[in-house]
């Protein structure tokens, strides 16, 4: 036991220096988050994709959660959403619930190309449109799916860090 | 003639009177109601006179053949006779207007009533064997008429009726056999001729003794293992009726433990306590556990009677325990917690079971998982069981607080006083009294919030209706006498330690013991938790008024608007306590998944069933029963319904007994 004790101290913390911080302007909003941002994931009608992204930009290699975002389970205890996917028409009424939900401040990531403009679902019977006809968009995400590092960009863009 | 004679006067008369009022007069609902409330009143009346030192005996040699009626009332009587008039106060007023359901009107039914709580009232009075045991057989048979008073509601009501009465029977048999042992070595049947022998039995008959009434007594006290019936009759019981056998009756199975075991014998070996203070521990846990995973409103109370009167043995126990080692201030503390608990329990059950007898008039429904939201339409009634519940959660300000905090006193400084066995049996008992506390907090809350607060979870409880005036007046009696248990216990203390025998706690609930002394003050300690609250409320008010405020709506997962369905139910919420006492209910869990026929990928339906059993009874009784149906059924096989064989059986048997008498002269 006091031997790991030992290693672990020995060790000391190990990870790779984080890219420098991204491009782009940063919403106002999110300084005054002071740099922990709690994010809750909204499914409106992806396919998937974007939240297997989204599960490995938490995971041990990307591991968005050391630059300050977090996934919570509840809205009421979110400051961000993290919306994948389009609007489909079952949830545009839940979304727009979930963000009147997110206390203020509060700030709306889209994540993913369906998110930003319908993607490949555009025009689809389904879908009432992309995440900014519902809920105003701060951030948006490129990609179909975007990379796990372009997720963690756009996080860092929220926390600054 | 003294207060206490006239008052036990009083009560046969008027008792008697209004069960003959209640077999001629058309209205006799209301009748029975006021009689067996002023019959309660005497007994009241009585109690208080005897706890207060006028004691009286009579012995009337004509009214019983061979041995006659012999009566008397001393303190410890007197207590039990105080407490059952309480509760037929109490269930009196109320079942002047329960009673409207057609079965609950009949005559037997309104008869037996009366006669029922006379009985009760006469039991602790009783001062030989046979007066005891008349009326404890009165008492068994007016209470089974009243438990299958409702016998047309269902095929349940009458197996709770069998099963009660021959259970009860069971151990009146019991407690007679232990009885007459105990009086073939006295010179007579009375009391005082047995107080005078029983010191000098001999250690084997004297335990014979105590082992054979212990069985019978907690059988009627509805402790484990003999508590099979009890989980039935109570819920099928009209629920005044339940009250006066939950609050009532089943205390007169701790009298007679007491009566016996510590009056007549004289306190006996340490073995006897210990004993019973293991039955305690054993059904305080095993009575709570049950009622934490029941959904039947009043089989959950019904449960929590197994478990209060357990820790009323706890008490016992170690009061018996105490003084077999010489520590008399101890063994006073303890009986003194027994008692308070006995009737701070019949203050709080009688109002509990009242509460639901309410709620099952008003719902028709007693399944927890089928009520909910009856806060606005039955507030006083959801006042009542909160506070029922409250009281019966040993939290402050409850009523059972201050007893078991007593007894936990009690137990807490035993353990250096009584050698070996306290040693071990102390801390385990101490473990078992607070895990039973905790789970007794998780039930009521159970009981509570599921039942009364959030959505309706049927139609019955979306229309139920406030009980009339009557119902609610007889839940008020108990409620006051609640809050001034829990409150002023001071009020009651002095008599409850003359009926112990010994005074170990004074004034506001100060313990004086000969290592420690502590204090106790209820009413300081719930306006310091008043106080709390409300300091607590202002200083969040305060903060949260200057921020900015917004209405929003119930976070509902963003769906359509919160259903009834999503409701935590009552099987929910003890399914984390039944996870954890996994080892000891042994629920039966079944899980039914059907297909689709086109294919077996796609479900169908899911069926989950869940069923927590009573595992000591299908250990324990369920043999015997099996048993005997065996045995029922070789026994049929004789009986053919050939004449001739009935015939032969006759000569074969005069035969048989020609040849014995020939052979043995
Ligand atoms: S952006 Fe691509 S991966 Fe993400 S939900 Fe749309 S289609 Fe799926």
């Amino acid at each position: 036991m006091l031997s790991l004790w030992r290693k672990i101290r020995r060790t000391g913390r190990v990870a790779e220096p984080p890219p420098p911080l991204p491009e782009g302007e940063r919403p106002e909003r999110a300084a005054l988050l002071g740099g922990s941002v709690q994010i809750r994931h909204v499914d409106a009608g992806s396919c998937n994709g974007c939240e297997i992204e989204i599960g490995s930009a938490f995971g041990p290699v990307h591991d968005g959660e050391r630059y300050g975002a977090r996934l919570v389970a509840s809205p009421r205890h979110a400051d961000a959403l993290l919306v994948t996917g389009v609007v489909t028409r079952n949830m545009a009424e839940p979304l727009r619930r979930t963000f009147d939900a997110v206390p203020a401040p509060k700030l709306v990531v889209a994540v993913g190309d369906c998110a930003r403009n319908c993607g490949v679902f555009a025009g689809a019977y389904g879908v009432a449109g992309a995440v900014r006809d519902v809920v105003p968009v701060d951030v948006e995400i490129h990609g179909c799916p975007p990379r796990p590092e372009a997720i963690v960009e756009g996080l860092r863009k929220l926390t600054g860090r | 003639m003294n207060l206490a004679a006239t008052g036990m006067a009083a009560v046969v008369a008027i008792g008697l009177v209004t069960a003959l009022l209640a077999a001629v007069v058309p209205a006799r609902s209301a009748v029975v109601g006021v009689g067996t409330a002023v019959t309660g009143a005497a007994a009241v009346v009585a109690g208080a006179a005897a706890l207060a030192g006028g004691s009286f005996s009579v012995v009337l040699p004509e009214v019983l053949p061979l041995s006659g009626v012999a009566l008397t009332l001393d303190p410890l009587g007197g207590l039990f006779v105080a407490v059952t008039g309480g509760v037929a106060v109490a269930a009196g007023i109320y079942a002047m207007s329960y009673v409207d359901s057609l079965d609950l009107r009949t005559r037997g039914v309104q008869v037996a009533l009366p006669l029922f709580v006379v009985a009760m009232a006469l039991v602790p009075a009783a001062a030989n064997v046979s007066t005891l045991l008349v009326c404890w057989e009165l008492m068994a048979l007016a209470s089974l008429v009243l438990v299958v008073a409702e016998h047309r509601r269902g095929p349940r009501v009458a197996s709770a009726g069998r099963w009660y009465a021959v259970m009860t029977h069971l151990g009146f048999v019991s407690v007679l056999i232990g009885l007459m042992v105990f009086v073939a070595h006295a010179p007579d049947d009375s009391f005082a001729a047995l107080r005078e022998a029983g010191g000098r039995l001999s250690p084997a008959v004297a335990g014979v003794v105590f082992v054979a009434t212990l069985a019978g007594f907690t059988s009627k006290a509805g402790i484990v293992p003999l508590h099979a019936w009890l989980p039935r009759a109570h819920p099928e019981a009209p629920s005044h009726v339940s009250a006066l056998m939950s609050a009532a009756m089943v205390n007169l199975g701790v009298y007679g433990v007491v009566r016996v075991g510590v009056d007549l014998l004289g306190g006996g070996t340490a073995w006897w306590w210990l004993l019973v203070l293991a039955l305690g521990a054993v059904s305080a846990v095993y009575g709570i556990l049950q009622a934490a995973m029941s959904s039947d409103l009043k089989r959950l109370l019904g449960q929590s009677t197994t478990e209060n009167m357990g820790l009323v043995l706890v008490g016992i126990g170690a009061a018996g325990l105490f003084a077999s080692s010489g520590e008399h201030t101890l063994a006073a503390l303890a009986l003194t917690a027994a008692l308070l608990h006995v009737v701070g329990h019949a203050a709080f059950k009688t109002l509990l079971f009242l509460a639901a007898g309410s709620v099952l008039h008003a719902t028709g429904s007693r399944d927890l998982d089928a009520l909910g939201g009856l806060r606005p339409v039955m507030p006083v009634t959801t006042a009542a069981f909160g506070l029922g519940a409250l009281a019966a959660s040993a939290l402050p300000p409850g009523t059972a607080f201050v007893s078991e905090w007593l007894l936990l006193q009690a137990l807490i400084h035993g353990l250096p006083a009584g050698g070996v066995a306290a040693a071990i049996a102390m801390p385990v008992a101490v473990a078992a009294v607070a895990l039973t506390a905790g789970l007794a907090v998780a039930t009521f809350v159970k009981a509570f919030g599921v039942g009364f607060l959030a959505k309706p979870r049927s139609g019955a409880a979306a229309d139920a209706h406030e009980s009339p005036f009557t119902m609610l007046a007889g839940m008020g009696v108990a409620a006051v006498v609640c809050v001034v248990l829990a409150l002023w216990p001071a009020g009651v203390l002095p008599a409850v330690q003359a009926a112990a025998g010994g005074a170990a706690v004074s004034g506001d609930v100060t313990l004086r013991l000969s290592q420690a002394t502590g204090a106790l003050s209820p009413l300081l300690l719930t306006l310091g938790l008043l106080a709390a609250v409300v300091v607590v409320a202002g200083v969040v008010r305060a903060a949260v008024a200057r921020r900015a405020r917004r209405e929003a709506r119930l976070w509902d997962c963003g769906g359509g608007p919160m259903s009834a369905r999503m409701e935590y139910t009552a099987t929910s919420f003890a399914e984390p306590l039944q996870r954890v006492f996994d080892d000891v209910v042994q629920p039966e869990l079944d899980v039914d998944v059907s297909h689709h026929q086109e294919s077996r990928y796609l479900v169908q339906a899911v069926e989950y069933r869940r069923k927590v059993p009573d595992r000591i009874e299908r250990r324990l009784y369920e043999p015997v029963l099996n048993a005997i149906t065996a045995w029922g059924g070789a026994g049929r096989r004789l009986a053919s319904g050939s004449v001739h064989r009935y015939l032969g059986y006759g000569f074969y048997v005069v035969c048989g007994a020609l040849i014995l008498l020939a052979v043995t002269r």
